[in-house]
C-alpha cells in the first residue's frame, strides 16, 4: 500500500436551506411532504411556465464562494444543460455551465495527524434539483417535489489522498455549511449528496491515472468505506496486471460494496447553451456588500485562534469550534468570566454539552446564558458553592430561567463552611457510628471518605466537603 | 347596418360602458358572426375539406361559449351595480391558442397537446380579463407557431383569409389575425417570433403589434423562440391596438425577462400627430435576399410593385402631416436575419420541446413501449407534425458540441450585428437620428394555400422583412396600408427604438387619419358578402 498514492477528487451536491425553491415560490424542503404535493406550473414543468430566480440562492452561493475564496463573479448565467429523464420535467436542467457564479478557490482542511491539506475548488455553481424516481413492480414512480430544490455543485480538484482525508474534507464542508447557515447538510436527508473520483498511482509519479467514479455515498462513513474499498481494488487489480477501467462504480450501503453500474453512457452532449427565460444574475456592489457584511469569522481560523488566543489544546479549540453558536458561546462566557480560560473550557465540554445532548439543544437556543455559566463558575471558584452544586445549577438555572445567585439565595445552596456548624453535624455523626469510629481508629484511614459523605448527606449537599474532612479528621484522632 | 362585432373595441366597451348595448349582446352578435362564417373549428384527423369549408374562416380550435357567458352576465351585473368593469368591459376577445387558459383546451395546435387542458392562465390572458375583456376561446396557428401560413397546424381545416379563403392567412398568429377580420371578436391575443403577428396581420388587412421583447410577460405562452416570443395585440385599429396593449403590457412576477419600466398610457397621445418626427426609409427592407438551392448563392429579388408603392405613398402622407422622411438608411444586416433565426430559434425550440416526452401530460404513445427510450421515441413520432420535427432536427444538429460554435455562437453574433443596424439608425446622436423605419411588412400579400407549404426555407422568407425587430428586440407594428391589384390587403410596418410604442402607435393613427377617405378603406373582407 505504501509504494502507492490515491488521487480523489469529490463533487458535491449541497441543498440550501432556502425557504423557497430556486425558480418558483413552492417551498424548498419536501422531507415530510407525500409525493407530488409540493409542486406548481414552474417546477412541474408546464407549458408556459417560466423560471424566476430567488435571490436567496445566489446570496447562499456569494457566501459560500467567499468562504473558498473563490473569485465571485459580477455576472454570472444560467445555462440549460438538456437531456431526457422522467424525473426531470422540462427536459433540461437550469444550472451554470462556462459562466458560473464563482470561480477558483480553495479549502485548508486540518488532518488529524496536526498536517493541513489545500483541497483546490474546481467548479462552483448553482442549479436545480431534479426530481425522484423509484422503481416498484415493474413501474415507475415518479415524485417531483425535490425539482427545483436549490443546489449548489462543488467539486473540488484531485487533491485529497486517502479515504480519511476525502472524509475529513467532507466533515469540514458540512461544518463550513451549517456555520454559514447555506445548507443544514444533513446527510441522512441527502443534503449533500457526494460522488466521488478515485485513481490510484505509484507514489514519486506525477501524471493521473485512469479513474473511477463512485456514486451514491450519503453518509461520511459510506464515503470512507466506499472510497478504501476502491483505492485497495485498483492497486489489486494493478498488481494483477490489469487495466483499471473508467467505470461507474455504486454504493451498495446495507452490502457496503462497490456495484459496476450497468453500463456507462457513451458521452453525452447536453448542448449547453444560456437558458434565455433567465437574465444574466448581476450581482450590484451595495447587494453584494449587505450580502457580505456579516460574513463570520470561519470555524477553521476560530479554531487556530482559540489555540492561539486563550491558548487552549487543540483538541478542546476543535470541539468548541465544531459548531458556530457553540463557539460563540464559548466565547461569551470566556469574556464574562475573565479568569483561566481552560476552566471555562473545562465547564463547557464537560457540562454544557453534556447538558446540550440530553435536550437536544444548541447552544444559541440555551437559557442558560453564556454570562450565567461564568457567574456559576466564579461562584465555585469562591468556594459560594461547592462543584457538584455548580453543575446542578447549570440545570436549575436552564430550567427555570432564574439567575444563578438567585436560586442559590432562594434555595440556600450556598456552602457550609462555618467551621462551628460542621464540628455540630460531625459530632453527632461520629455520636452515630461507633463501629466505624472504631474500625477508623483501628486503622482504616479509607474510612474518611465514608464519614465525608455522610456529612455531604446530612448538609443537603451544601458542605464544604475540604472543610468537613479536616473537621472529621480532627475529631475521629482526637 | 353596423352590427356590434364589427365595431372597433373602444367603441364597443364606450357603448357598453354607457348602458347603450350589453356586453352579452356584444357577445351574442359575435357568436352569430362566428356561426355565419367560421364554419367547422380545427380538430384532429377531420377528415377531407369540403366545398362548404373552403369558403369559411375556421379560425377557432375551441369556442368557449359558456365561460364568454358567464364573464359577459357578470360584466353586466357590474355596470348594473354601478360599478366600472375596466377599460375593455364586454369586448369579445380571441385568444392563440398558444398560450395557456385555466380550465380550457390548451394545444399549441399539435396533436402532442390535443388533450391537455391548463391548470393557470397566461398573464396577458388574465389581464385581458381583468380589464373587462370577454374571452370567446383560443384561435389557430401553425403547429407550435412553427410557420408563417397556418397551414401546419394539426387542427384541421386551418384558418382560410377572409379576404379570399382560397389564401392562407398568413401565420404564425393566423386564426388571431382572421378572426378579428372577420369580426369574430375585435381583439385577438397574438404571439410574434419572426414575424408571427405582423405577418398575418398584413395578409388579413387587420393591425398587428409586436412590442418590445419583454414589455408583455410570456408567463402562460407555450414558448417557441424564448428570447424572441413576445405576445402582443392584434386589432382593426391602431386605437384598439393601444387599447390593448395598454392592458396587457407591464412588470410580471413571474417572468423573469418582463421588463420592469413602468407603462405609458398608449392612447394618451394617439392624436398628436407626426410633425418634427424623423421617418425613415432602408433601400435594405425593398427587396428580399435568399439563398439559392441551385447556384449556392444569395439572390435578391425586389417587391412587388404594389406593396413598394403602398409604403412610398404612406411615406408621402406621413411626410404631408409634418413628418421628415429620411432616405437611404443603412440596414446592411437585414439579409442575415432570416439564416441568424433559423439558427437562433431551433436551437431554443429543440430545448423547449424535451418537456413533450409523454411522461406528465400530453400524448403518450398507446402502444407499448419495451423501454423509456422506445416510449419517448413512439410518443414523440406519432405527435409532433413535420414542423416541430424539422426543428428538433435542425435545433439539435447546430447546438451539438462539435457544430455550436460555428452555427450557434455565429448567428448570436449577427443577431448583435442586426441589433447595431438599428441602434445606428435611431441613434440620437447618429447620422440618421429616426424616431421610426417605415418598411413593407412583407414581401408579398397573401399567398394561395398550398403554394410555398412544404418548402419550410421559403415559407420562412415570408419573415424577412419583419423577423430582424425580433433579433433586436425592437417593437413593431403592422398596419393595413391599401390593397393590391387582386383586391388583397398590403401591410406597412414601423420599426421604432426600444419601448417606443406610443410613438409608432401616433405615426400609425395619423397615417389612419390621412387615409380614412381612401377608397381602399371602404372594402370588406369577401366572407362578410
Amino acid at each position: 500500500m505504501t509504494q502507492y498514492e490515491a488521487i480523489i477528487g469529490l463533487e458535491t451536491h449541497i441543498q440550501l436551506n432556502t425557504q423557497t425553491k430556486i425558480f418558483c415560490g413552492c417551498k424548498a424542503d419536501s422531507w415530510d411532504d407525500a409525493p407530488n404535493t409540493n409542486i406548481c406550473p414552474v417546477c412541474s414543468g408546464l407549458p408556459g411556465s417560466l423560471p424566476v430566480p430567488n435571490a436567496a440562492v445566489v446570496a447562499k452561493a456569494v457566501r459560500l464562494a467567499k468562504a473558498m475564496q473563490a473569485d465571485i463573479q459580477a455576472e454570472s448565467y444560467f445555462d440549460r444543460k438538456n437531456y431526457f429523464y422522467p424525473d426531470l420535467p422540462k427536459g433540461y436542467q437550469i444550472t451554470q455551465y462556462d459562466k458560473s457564479i464563482a470561480t477558483g478557490g480553495h479549502m485548508d482542511v486540518p488532518m488529524p495527524d496536526g498536517s493541513t491539506r489545500r483541497v483546490g475548488i474546481h467548479k462552483l455553481h448553482m442549479e436545480e434539483d431534479a426530481g425522484k424516481t423509484r422503481n416498484e413492480k415493474g413501474r415507475r414512480l415518479i415524485d417531483f417535489n425535490r425539482c427545483g430544490v436549490p443546489l449548489i455543485e462543488m467539486v473540488t480538484g484531485p487533491d485529497l489522498r486517502s479515504a480519511d482525508e476525502a472524509a475529513e474534507y467532507l466533515i469540514r464542508l458540512r461544518q463550513l455549511l451549517r456555520w454559514l447557515d447555506i445548507s443544514e447538510a444533513d446527510m441522512e436527508k441527502a443534503h449533500l449528496r457526494t460522488d466521488a473520483n478515485v485513481s490510484i498511482r505509484v507514489r514519486g509519479e506525477t501524471h493521473l491515472n485512469t479513474k473511477t467514479e463512485i456514486k451514491n455515498v450519503n453518509s461520511i462513513e459510506s464515503l470512507r468505506a466506499a472510497v478504501e474499498k476502491e483505492i485497495a481494488r485498483q492497486i489489486q487489480a494493478y498488481e494483477a496486471g490489469e487495466r483499471i477501467e473508467a467505470w461507474t462504480l455504486d454504493w451498495d450501503e446495507n452490502a457496503q460494496t462497490l456495484r459496476k453500474m450497468r453500463s456507462k453512457e457513451t458521452e453525452a452532449d447536453y448542448r449547453y447553451f444560456k437558458d434565455p427565460d433567465l437574465l444574466a444574475v448581476r450581482l450590484e456592489p451595495a447587494w453584494l456588500e449587505g450580502v457580505l457584511a456579516d460574513f463570520p469569522e470561519l470555524p477553521l481560523a476560530r479554531r487556530a485562534r482559540f489555540i492561539e488566543q486563550y491558548g487552549l489544546p487543540e483538541y478542546d479549540a476543535n470541539i468548541l469550534t465544531s459548531e458556530r453558536s457553540l463557539s460563540d458561546y464559548f466565547e461569551a462566557a470566556a469574556a464574562a468570566y475573565a479568569g483561566d480560560v481552560k476552566r471555562v473550557s473545562n465547564w463547557m465540554m464537560n457540562d454544557v454539552l453534556k447538558l446540550l445532548n440530553e435536550r437536544g439543544l444548541e447552544a444559541g437556543q440555551l437559557k442558560l446564558r453564556p454570562e450565567q455559566l461564568a457567574e456559576i463558575i466564579q461562584l465555585v471558584d469562591a468556594n459560594t458553592i461547592n462543584t457538584p452544586t455548580g453543575k446542578s445549577l447549570l440545570e436549575k438555572v436552564q430550567d427555570s430561567g432564574h439567575s444563578p445567585q438567585e436560586i442559590v439565595a432562594a434555595e440556600g445552596l450556598s456552602q457550609v463552611s462555618d467551621s462551628g456548624a460542621l464540628r455540630e453535624l460531625a459530632e453527632k455523626i461520629i455520636a452515630s457510628s461507633p463501629d466505624n469510629v472504631e474500625k477508623y481508629r483501628a486503622g482504616k484511614d479509607s474510612l474518611i471518605g465514608w464519614f465525608v459523605g455522610q456529612l455531604m448527606r446530612e448538609s443537603q449537599g451544601k458542605a464544604d466537603p475540604n472543610a468537613a474532612r479536616a473537621i472529621l479528621e480532627e475529631l475521629l484522632k482526637g | 347596418m353596423t352590427e356590434l362585432c364589427d365595431l372597433s373595441a373602444a367603441d364597443l366597451a364606450a357603448r357598453i360602458r354607457a348602458g347603450d348595448v350589453s356586453a352579452v349582446e356584444a357577445l351574442d352578435s359575435a357568436l352569430a358572426r362566428i356561426a355565419a362564417v367560421d364554419g367547422r373549428p380545427g380538430a384532429l384527423d377531420s377528415g377531407d375539406l369540403t366545398a362548404e369549408d373552403a369558403a369559411k374562416v375556421h379560425a377557432f380550435i375551441t369556442l368557449t361559449e359558456d365561460r364568454a357567458r358567464a364573464q359577459a352576465e357578470a360584466i353586466d351585473k357590474k355596470l348594473a351595480a354601478g360599478e366600472i368593469p375596466g377599460p375593455l368591459a364586454g369586448v369579445p376577445f380571441t385568444v392563440k391558442d398558444i398560450f395557456v387558459v385555466e380550465g380550457t383546451p390548451s394545444t399549441a395546435a399539435s396533436r402532442m397537446l390535443a388533450n391537455f387542458t391548463a391548470p393557470y392562465t397566461a398573464t396577458p390572458v388574465a389581464r385581458l380579463e381583468a380589464a373587462g375583456g370577454v374571452m370567446l376561446g383560443k384561435v389557430n396557428l401553425d403547429e407550435f407557431t412553427y410557420g408563417s401560413s397556418n397551414e401546419s397546424s394539426a387542427f384541421q381545416p386551418h384558418p382560410r383569409n377572409p379576404w379570399d379563403p382560397s389564401r392562407v392567412v398568413g401565420g404564425s398568429s393566423g386564426g388571431s389575425a382572421a378572426a378579428v377580420a372577420a369580426g369574430e371578436g375585435a381583439l385577438s391575443l397574438g404571439t410574434d417570433t419572426a414575424g408571427s403577428i405582423r405577418q398575418p396581420a398584413a395578409f388579413c388587412g387587420v393591425v398587428g403589434v409586436k412590442p418590445t421583447y419583454g414589455r408583455v410577460s410570456r408567463y402562460g405562452l407555450i414558448a417557441f423562440g424564448s428570447s424572441l416570443d413576445c405576445p402582443g395585440p392584434i386589432a382593426r385599429d391602431i386605437t384598439d391596438a393601444a387599447l390593448m396593449l395598454n392592458a396587457i403590457a407591464g412588470p410580471d412576477a413571474r417572468d423573469a425577462t418582463a421588463a420592469t419600466l413602468p407603462v405609458p398610457d398608449y392612447t394618451a397621445g394617439l392624436e398628436d400627430g407626426v410633425k418634427g418626427l424623423r421617418i425613415g426609409l432602408s433601400p435594405d427592407f425593398f427587396k428580399i435576399t435568399y439563398y439559392n438551392h441551385d447556384t449556392g448563392e444569395m439572390e435578391e429579388r425586389p417587391l412587388p410593385d404594389d406593396i413598394t408603392a403602398a409604403v412610398m405613398q404612406a411615406a408621402d402622407k406621413l411626410s404631408d402631416a409634418g413628418a421628415r422622411i429620411i432616405e437611404n438608411v443603412p440596414m446592411p444586416h437585414t439579409r442575415y436575419g432570416i439564416p441568424a433565426y433559423f439558427v437562433i430559434s431551433r436551437v431554443e425550440a429543440a430545448s423547449n420541446l424535451h418537456r413533450f416526452d409523454g411522461v406528465k401530460y400530453g400524448h403518450r404513445t398507446a402502444e407499448k413501449a419495451a423501454d423509456l427510450r422506445s416510449m419517448y421515441r413512439k410518443t414523440r413520432a406519432e405527435a409532433f407534425g413535420p414542423q416541430p420535427k424539422l426543428r428538433i432536427l435542425m435545433g439539435m444538429y447546430v447546438s451539438a458540441a462539435q457544430y455550436s460554435e460555428q452555427y450557434y455562437q455565429r448567428a448570436l453574433k449577427v443577431r448583435s450585428l442586426i441589433r447595431r443596424d438599428f441602434d445606428l439608425a435611431y441613434d440620437p446622436n447618429g447620422t440618421h437620428k429616426l424616431d421610426a423605419l417605415l418598411t413593407p411588412t412583407t414581401p408579398t400579400t397573401a399567398f394561395p394555400i398550398g403554394d410555398v407549404y412544404g418548402d419550410s426555407v421559403l415559407m420562412q422568407y415570408a419573415d424577412q422583412l419583419t423577423v430582424t425587430a425580433d433579433h433586436a428586440g425592437i417593437p413593431g407594428i403592422s398596419l393595413p396600408g391599401g390593397l393590391d391589384a387582386a383586391g388583397l390587403p398590403i401591410g406597412i410596418q414601423l420599426l421604432g427604438p426600444d419601448f417606443s410604442e406610443a410613438t409608432l402607435f401616433r405615426i400609425g393613427r395619423t397615417y389612419e387619419k390621412e387615409t380614412a377617405a381612401a377608397a381602399w378603406r371602404a372594402a370588406r373582407p369577401k366572407v362578410l358578402g
